[in-house]
């Protein structure tokens, strides 16, 4: 670590100008001046500021750590930090000559080590990559495999880089399973399709656990917006014996059933009468409303509620997963009307439908006095689930053509006295749980028919292999996979499990699990692939694949156009929440539940809310092509009616986030103040200027800040409320091996101290100690609020330049007025994702002609992506 | 014909075939199972209420061929009337109760169900009334009624939500009062103070 210098002067610029003779003869000779004069005199053998040594370093840049520390020094004499400001300043000629002979060595050193080999190792697919990849070469747009496969490791930012994507033997046998449940739900096993039918489910089923808390009055069912009379609100007394209000069909007569209670540790609102059996697409309608509840009458609500529906894995036994697999969406209930919402979804095999009231507080009458009839507060009414599926426009099913075309299927038949072709395998269908839909009659073993097996292999192969595996395959390869069909035949299998084993066989295969590309420049379907990795976290389609084929897809022009044509298609939104996901650590949004004394407020309907905002608002700024500025500033935020709460935004109502002009003077805008920015770099119950201001120099400024040195333990600050961070960090800035970098760091963390753990706004922070009583503000009258009010926010801050700031939107203000800096950096990170390796020294100068010709284009973020495409960086492995 | 039974015998033997069948009708009587060709007197569970009767009625129109010709709601007790030659022909009563009992279980979402008539003589039988808080609907009332009905000596009981109140006909020498407040309040059913 280089730190500041005593202000002597040079006292071993001898040897270190001997140090950078031995590095290189042309370097040595523009070099003597400028390091004597400036830098040996603190990082002599003695003086060793920051622990750099200059007269012992290493001149051999072949090793990876004396290599980074030349850039290093290369870096901090770039940006002025070295020498520090307060000696005397070099000539900026002097500077510029010497930097350049440096650059000049460092990259020559690069050049010697990326000769002969692509800049980018060969790497795997990522879980992600490989799940959209068998989805979108299948057509089963939610087939569940990343759950199989082992977590990706992560390097430079991202998980898609090719110093993170290892493999061992466990992937490998993973990769078998999830080959073989691919291939098991690809393949049509009978003659037409699943009957498709279409079930309306009451959420007070048979066998949940809503008929229960009802009877326990933590809802209520309801008829023509009133309470049904045949069922009387739970009072006094609870309900007795739920077996017995079920078969007097207490729950299904087509009552609406009302919820004041949300999902919580103990209640699990699930569709329990649809477990899905067939895996495939399936038509979701609900209609909600929402309503007042008041002792027993039910009144107009507060206004529009938000209820959740999820789908949910059920466990082996059918006894249920407890926790949503993914949420299919938030959706309107409005005030006294019933609102139908329509979804069509893919649902896999024991998949059900959960629910949750999702904008209301945690309340629970069960056990307590009065139950219902005593209790007055929101609540979310659904008036029926309807299920409708599997929905099939053909059969056999895309999946089975990718895999055998137009063959004929018919049902098998062996020969009398023949043992072989043996049958192929068939997976016993059957219901789990409490599902009322019931599995179709077996039509018998049905299977592909091939008169001419190794011609039709070999046919099927061929258009296959290419598309799998994302180029021309050579015809060696095919006849590899061919001969297996063959030894599979021979060894007595029917033509299915034949062809079964080369698929597997394929879907195994490096060709398909790699990104194979050529060294240097790529070819043109290496170059789609890039692209839709880039835009679609998957393979190319036929558009790309025809473009690559007739070798015109890098033509500028044609790129510009696939560009545009990638970012418009709806499987963007891939890129938008994996790059998301990584760059701004939203993937982490869960990694930790804020105390919920402190935040009683955070629910996870806050949380998705928050993701969904940081997603939508990176969106706009590429379908606006907005500029960098946008990055840490704007005058808008995308919100819905939750987040607007959140943020102290009035006017915002439902479910969906949507475009809101921010208010004057309201400390919001741009990534730097987004809820979800805010939780991800904090712990959950306090926050630090430490990691948030690490956040901001390495996600939104592209200077990665230095780990933090050994036997230093770290800040921890005090909730009980009798000191700020900002005076514990005064304390540690006293040791000088910490106060360089966090004279960096903490400056912007310190801004965004304005913002909690949850990323609301405080001007004081809270305390469950010492501190003054806490006003409600936005907080839902609902929650019960412990917490108290501790010493002030103090957001002011001095950037390393000098620039001062009083409060959040001076930062913004400031870190605005450097647009190429935030542009350079979001390069550099789009460079990462979409190359899969890390910025080499010697892309530098690429990476500045990328922002410089997206400056001169206008500075959208838009066109920052079409010059990366454009540029050679990204067409080059 | 004769096969060599002396008359005497055969008188005799006739007297004591009549006496056999007189026994038998004796028996079935105290049985109150009436087992002549279409004929069966049974009780029914699940009639808690005078509406039940009425439901009870509509299930059993579903039925072909099987007719409830009398219901006694407070005794519970039910004759069906069918088609001998068409149903239960070779089934023994006891079968034709097992029988008539999947049937009505099936379709009355196991709420109504049918046992043999009861064998307790009506003077022996003691009528006993439970006031009881918090039955909120219908179903609560069958939730109460099916606790009490359940235990052995009860032979007939309702709930009514609207009454608030649990009325039973017990054999006073198989249970108690006291028995069946237990049970309920061991099920959560709160007992109204006198």
């Amino acid at each position: 670590m280089i730190d500041r210098p005593t202000g002597k002067m040079p006292s071993g610029a001898l040897v270190f100008t001997l140090i950078l003779f031995l590095l290189s003869s042309d370097h040595a000779r523009a070099l003597p001046p400028f390091p004597t004069k400036h830098c040996v005199e603190c990082h002599d053998s003695i003086t060793k500021k920051g622990g750099l040594d200059l007269t012992n370093l290493q001149s051999n840049l072949a090793d990876p750590d004396t290599f980074a520390l030349w850039v290093k020094i290369h870096d901090r004499v770039e940006r002025g930090e070295m020498p520090p400001g307060k000696n005397r300043r070099p000539n900026p000629a002097e500077t510029s000559s010497y930097l350049e002979s440096l650059a000049k060595t460092i990259m020559a050193e690069e050049s010697r080590r990326f000769q002969g080999q692509g800049r980018t190792i060969t790497r795997r697919l990522t879980r992600s990559e490989y799940e959209n990849t068998v989805r979108d070469l299948f057509d089963m747009p939610g087939i569940a495999l990343q759950g199989l496969l082992p977590a990706d490791g992560s390097a430079h930012g991202f998980d898609n880089n090719s110093d993170a994507l290892d493999i061992s033997h466990v992937n490998l046998a993973k990769y078998v399973e999830a080959a073989d449940l691919t291939l098991d739900l690809a393949i049509a096993t009978r003659p037409v399709a699943p009957i498709s039918r279409k079930r309306r489910i009451s959420l007070a089923n048979r066998g949940g656990f809503i008929a229960h808390i009802i009877m326990n009055g933590d809802g209520v069912l309801l008829k023509d917006k009133k309470p049904d009379p045949d069922f009387p609100p739970a009072g006094e007394q609870n309900h007795l014996d739920q077996g017995a209000h079920e078969r007097m069909g207490s729950f299904s007569n087509g009552s609406s059933v009302g919820l004041f209670r949300h999902e919580d540790e103990s209640v699990s609102p699930y569709f329990m009468e649809h477990v899905t059996i067939y895996p495939g697409m399936y038509r979701v309608r609900t209609s909600l409303w929402s309503f007042q509840w008041d002792k027993g009458t039910v009144l107009p609500s507060r206004g529009t509620e938000a209820a959740r529906l999820s789908v949910v894995q059920l466990t082996g036994d059918g006894r249920g997963g407890q926790h949503p697999s993914y949420v299919l969406g938030y959706y309107d209930a409005p005030s006294m009307v019933s609102q139908e919402h329509e979804v069509t979804t893919w649902l896999n095999a024991n998949e059900i439908i959960g629910f949750n009231t999702a904008s209301l507080a945690p309340v629970a009458n069960y056990a307590r006095k009065g139950r219902a009839m005593a209790f007055t507060g929101p609540g979310i009414a659904c008036d029926w689930l309807d299920v409708e599926g599997p929905l099939h426009t053909a059969w056999p099913p895309t999946s089975h053509k990718t895999l055998f075309d137009n063959l004929p299927m018919a049902e098998f038949k062996i020969s009398e006295g023949k043992t072989t072709p043996r049958p192929p395998q068939r997976k016993q269908i059957r219901q789990i749980g409490a599902g009322m839909n019931r599995p179709d009659p077996s039509p018998g073993i049905f299977t592909v028919q091939s008169n001419q097996p190794l011609a039709d292999a070999d046919q099927l192969l061929a258009r296959f292999l290419p598309k799998a595996f994302r180029r021309p395959v050579p015809l060696d390869v095919r006849n590899a996979y061919v001969n297996k069909v063959a030894d599979r035949l021979k060894a007595g299998d029917c033509f299915e499990s034949a062809m079964r084993w080369a698929y597997r066989a394929a879907l195994c295969s490096p060709d398909f699990l790699y990104h194979v590309e050529p060294a240097n420049k790529l070819d043109d379907h290496a170059l789609a692939s890039r692209l839709s990795y880039l835009f679609w976290n998957s393979m190319p389609d036929n558009r790309l694949t025809e473009l690559a084929n007739a070798n015109t897809l890098h033509l500028p022009t044609t790129l510009r156009a696939e560009v545009e044509r990638l970012l418009k298609d709806p499987r963007s939104q891939r890129f938008v929440s994996d790059f998301t996901g990584q760059w701004l650590k939203l993937r982490q949004i869960a990694a930790n539940d804020p105390d919920r004394q402190l935040y009683p407020e955070f629910s996870p309907y806050l949380q998705d809310s928050m993701v969904a905002e940081s997603r939508a608002y990176f969106q706009e700024i590429i379908d606006r092509n907005l500029g960098a500025s946008y990055l840490v500033q704007s005058d808008f935020v995308i919100v819905n009616g939750k987040l607007a709460t959140h943020y102290g935004i009035h006017g915002v109502s439902g479910a969906k986030p949507r475009r809101v002009p921010l208010p004057k003077d309201c400390p919001r805008g741009g990534f730097l103040t987004q809820a979800a920015v805010m939780k991800v770099t904090a712990n959950g119950t306090t926050t630090s200027p430490v990691p948030r201001g690490a956040f901001v120099l390495e996600r939104i400024l592209g200077e990665r800040p230095e780990p933090p040195p050994p036997n230093v333990p770290a800040v921890e600050p005090d909730v009980r409320g009798t000191s700020t961070i900002r005076e514990q960090l005064a304390k540690h800035r006293s040791d000088s091996s910490c106060a360089a970098c966090h004279a960096k760091m903490d400056p912007p963390g310190f801004a965004l101290e304005s913002f909690d753990v949850i990323g609301g706004y405080r001007a004081r922070y809270r305390s469950i100690g010492v501190g003054d009583k806490a006003e409600r503000g936005s907080i839902d009258p609902f929650i019960g609020i412990n917490f108290k009010l501790g010493p002030t926010v103090d957001p002011s801050g001095i950037l390393p330049d000098n620039k001062s700031f009083k409060d959040i939107k001076e930062l913004q203000t400031h870190l605005a007025a450097d647009p190429d800096r935030l542009l350079r950096n979001l390069a550099m990170q789009l460079a990462v994702y979409g190359t899969g390796r890390p910025i080499a020294f010697s892309d530098r100068k690429q990476i500045n002609g990328i922002v410089s010709n997206t400056r001169n284009n206008g500075g959208g973020i838009r066109t920052l992506l079409h010059e990366l495409v454009q540029s050679p960086l990204f067409q080059t492995r | 014909m004769n096969y060599g039974i002396t008359k005497t015998f055969q008188r005799n033997h006739r007297v004591w075939l009549w006496c056999c069948v007189a026994c038998a009708c004796v028996f079935l009587t105290s049985q109150e199972i009436h087992a002549d060709e279409t004929r069966m007197a049974v009780r029914i569970t699940g009639l808690f209420s005078p509406d039940r009767a009425k439901e009870l009625r509509e299930i059993v129109s579903t039925w072909p061929g099987i007719t409830l010709s009398k219901l006694d709601f407070d005794r519970a007790e039910a004759i069906f009337t069918w088609d001998n030659t068409k149903f239960f022909s070779k089934l023994q009563p006891a079968q034709i109760v097992a029988r008539l009992d999947d049937t009505l279980r099936s379709d009355s979402s196991h709420t109504f169900g049918v046992k043999p008539a009861s064998t307790t003589p009506g003077e022996q039988l003691v009528k006993i009334d439970i006031p009881v808080v918090g039955l909120d609907c219908k179903a609560c009332c069958l939730a109460a009624y099916e606790i009490v009905a359940r235990i052995d000596g009860v032979e007939q009981a309702t709930a009514s939500f609207k009454d608030g109140r649990i009325t039973a006909r017990i054999d006073s020498k198989r249970t108690s009062k006291s028995a069946l407040e237990a049970a309920l309040k061991e099920r959560g059913v709160t007992l109204r103070n006198p």
